[in-house]
């Protein structure tokens, strides 16, 4: 397989549940199933949209590609090699080539170093050694991120939001990733802002040619922004496509859902018909959308779906799509 | 248009400025609007742009000092609301005004049921035997849309979704059945799908109490959703006034613009995003003129002279630039 072709991500299977304890000897009397065998893709270059809502499980799964938490299960394949089980030696210098980007870069910078310092321990651990090499190398990341030269020497707290970001992606950046996975970047960022760090994330991934899991809950930012998209619900995937695909003509009744309830400045008549709340505690094996589905029938009450192929790397996990 | 005489709430020229070390800081920087009875009308603007402070000012709850209301006029019904004492305004909050905040978690106390603390904005202004408060929360939790009302009245705040807490807000709010509601940014910390249920909840609640709703948002997806006047803020001033399709359709400031152009959508991919220059100028140290001109690609030397004066285009539709204004003109005069 040449190397275009072999995914930058392989995800498979990937599975954490975490267990809820009670009483006094906090005996596990359930778990939740936050990540419940999830498939990804990255194809080098290309951006991967995950999207879901709060406790949806998206979040966890960055966590479990970095082993920032450890994975219960499945395979995380790294430019084809198996990274789930390696020893934390090994793994280390794997984690270097993927990075991850955070929501608010406020808490996720050090408050007490500098820019300059924060850049400089990814540029030591790349393994630039020379303080002058190490100087440049910062300058150019700051000038790549669209940060001037004199904002080296200032802290985190005298930055904007959309420059702390831009701080979080050259740090990200000072160890020439490969792979950058992006949890909601530009979530806290007002709209005038977001533009530019998008625009930054854009240009970056042509320049560098990066790859992206781009985490979010915004589907305005993502049906603009990624190739190929993954809706999450209750630890699964839902639905898989292209992502002209998925806005066009999206199969999944959640997905559905999702859409509708999206406000949209083109639309005039807007009359979402969302699913009902409720609390994520152990689904049951069966259809994790079930209780909520307006288009429920009686087989969905059966075993557990699969991802059903409807299109070109379309895939739906619904009951419903088998019958047709 | 409906007639003047139907204003529920007027501002005119409202000033708070904020005061530490320092330059003061001027947060509202002579804002006027108004809002009709039933009418919902969505002020729109990034974080500081003046947009919390004017909703604290109207519903006195600016702490004085550091705040400072250095000018203007607040007209609610008629009644000026700040030449009104803290015992008046206090009669009318929670009772002809409600209010629902972004966080409902820490609006409610987490100590108390959300039976109890909704009969307790019910008898801050109405007196009633106790049968008929609770009768009276019920019944608000029923028409928020919370299942079972009567099981849920002893509920605490953590045991409710954060959907479910700010349709318990919107109880409180509701509690005196209020002229008005001002609502900011309700719906920001929830997700699309619980958000999408609040928005309906809100507009089906305006046409069934009769309300006007002052909704403070950052969100143009939302205002698109829900308003049936904009009015979007930059820098401590009102730039833009109209209607959702003037605003969206038409839009007569470089700032709405540039916004509207800033969001990513579908069929914007491929192309690259319109990218606002620079940041939001700091409250206290804010460029003379027109506050948008450093970043602004229509700036001319007039908009660093002074503040322009809002241009006026037909069936309520202001904006506050005149470059854009004379342009549309001659554009028109020509075709």
């Amino acid at each position: 397989m040449s190397d275009t072709l072999t995914p930058i991500l392989k995800v498979q299977g990937l599975k954490k549940y975490f267990p809820i304890r009670k009483g006094f000897l906090q005996r596990v009397t359930a778990y939740v199933r936050a990540v419940d065998g999830v498939d990804l893709t990255v194809a080098p270059h290309q951006t991967l949209g995950l999207v879901g809502e709060s406790g949806c499980g998206k979040s966890t799964v960055a966590r479990l590609i970095l082993r920032l938490t450890e994975p219960d299960g499945g395979s995380i394949q790294f430019k084809g090699q198996e990274i789930s089980r390696l020893r934390e030696g090994r793994f280390k210098s794997m984690r270097k080539q993927i990075q991850m980007i955070f929501q608010d870069p406020y808490s996720s910078l050090n408050p007490r170093m500098t820019v300059a310092q924060s850049v400089a321990e990814g540029v030591r651990i790349a393994g630039i050694r020379v303080k002058s090499d190490q100087q440049r190398r910062i300058r150019d990341l700051l000038e790549m991120v669209g940060l001037p030269a004199a904002s080296a020497d200032r802290y985190p707290h005298e930055f904007s939001g959309g420059q702390r970001q831009r701080v979080g992606i050259a740090r990200a950046l000072s160890v020439a990733p490969r792979l950058i996975l992006c949890d909601e970047p530009i979530s806290a960022l007002d709209v005038s802002i977001q533009a530019q760090i998008i625009n930054l994330l854009k240009d970056l991934q042509q320049e560098l040619g990066l790859s992206y899991l781009f985490i979010s809950h915004d589907l305005n930012v993502v049906s603009y922004i990624c190739d190929h998209v993954c809706v999450m619900y209750r630890g699964q995937i839902v639905e898989s496509a292209p992502a002209a695909d998925l806005f066009e003509s999206p199969r999944h009744p959640y997905t559905l859902s999702l859409l509708a309830a999206v406000p949209d400045i083109g639309k005039t008549a807007w009359s979402p018909q969302p699913p009902n709340e409720s609390l994520q505690v152990s689904p049951a094996p069966q259809c994790p959308f079930g209780g909520q589905c307006p288009d429920s029938i009686p087989e969905c009450q059966g075993e557990p779906q699969e991802m059903v192929q409807v299109g070109v790397g379309h895939y739906v996990r619904c009951r419903r799509q088998t019958l047709r | 248009m409906p007639p003047t005489n139907d204003i529920l709430l007027s501002v005119e020229d409202l000033r708070v400025h904020f005061h530490g070390e320092g330059p003061a800081a001027l947060a509202v920087d002579g804002v006027d609007f108004h809002i009709h009875r039933r009418e919902t009308v969505c002020i729109v603007g990034e974080s500081g742009c003046g947009k919390t402070v004017t909703a604290l000012a109207i519903l006195g709850l600016l702490r004085q000092p550091p705040a400072r209301i250095a000018g203007g006029r607040i007209h609610f019904d008629g009644q000026s609301l700040l030449d009104a004492g803290p015992a008046e305004l206090r009669a009318l909050r929670g009772k002809r005004l409600g209010m629902v905040f972004q966080e409902p978690m820490s609006s409610l106390n987490p100590v108390f049921s959300i039976g109890d603390q909704i009969a307790e904005a019910i008898v801050a202004h109405d007196l009633l035997p106790e049968a008929e408060v609770r009768g009276r929360t019920i019944q608000l939790l029923d028409d928020v849309g919370i299942p079972d009302p009567e099981q849920r009245l002893a509920d605490y705040p953590h045991q409710l979704s954060g959907g479910q807490r700010q349709r318990v807000m919107i109880a409180m709010a509701l509690a005196c059945g209020p002229d008005m509601v001002i609502a900011d940014e309700p719906t920001t910390a929830l997700d699309v799908t619980v958000q999408a249920q609040i928005l309906t909840l809100l507009r089906n609640l305006k046409r069934v109490k009769n309300m006007a709703i002052q909704y403070i948002t950052h969100d143009l997806g939302v205002v698109a959703a829900i308003a049936d006047r904009v009015y979007v803020m930059y820098a401590g001033i009102v730039v833009e006034q109209g209607t959702t399709a003037h605003i969206f359709h038409q839009a007569g400031h470089p700032y709405t613009q540039a916004l509207l152009a800033a969001l990513p959508t579908r069929d914007k991919r491929g192309q690259r995003l319109y990218s606002i220059p620079g940041s939001v100028p700091h409250p206290a140290y804010k460029p003379k003129g027109c506050p948008f001109h450093p970043r602004c690609e229509y700036t001319q030397p007039s908009c660093e002279q002074s503040l322009p004066e809002m241009c006026d285009y037909s069936g309520g539709h202001h904006a506050r630039c005149p470059i854009i204004f004379e342009h549309l003109s001659r554009r028109q005069n020509h075709s």
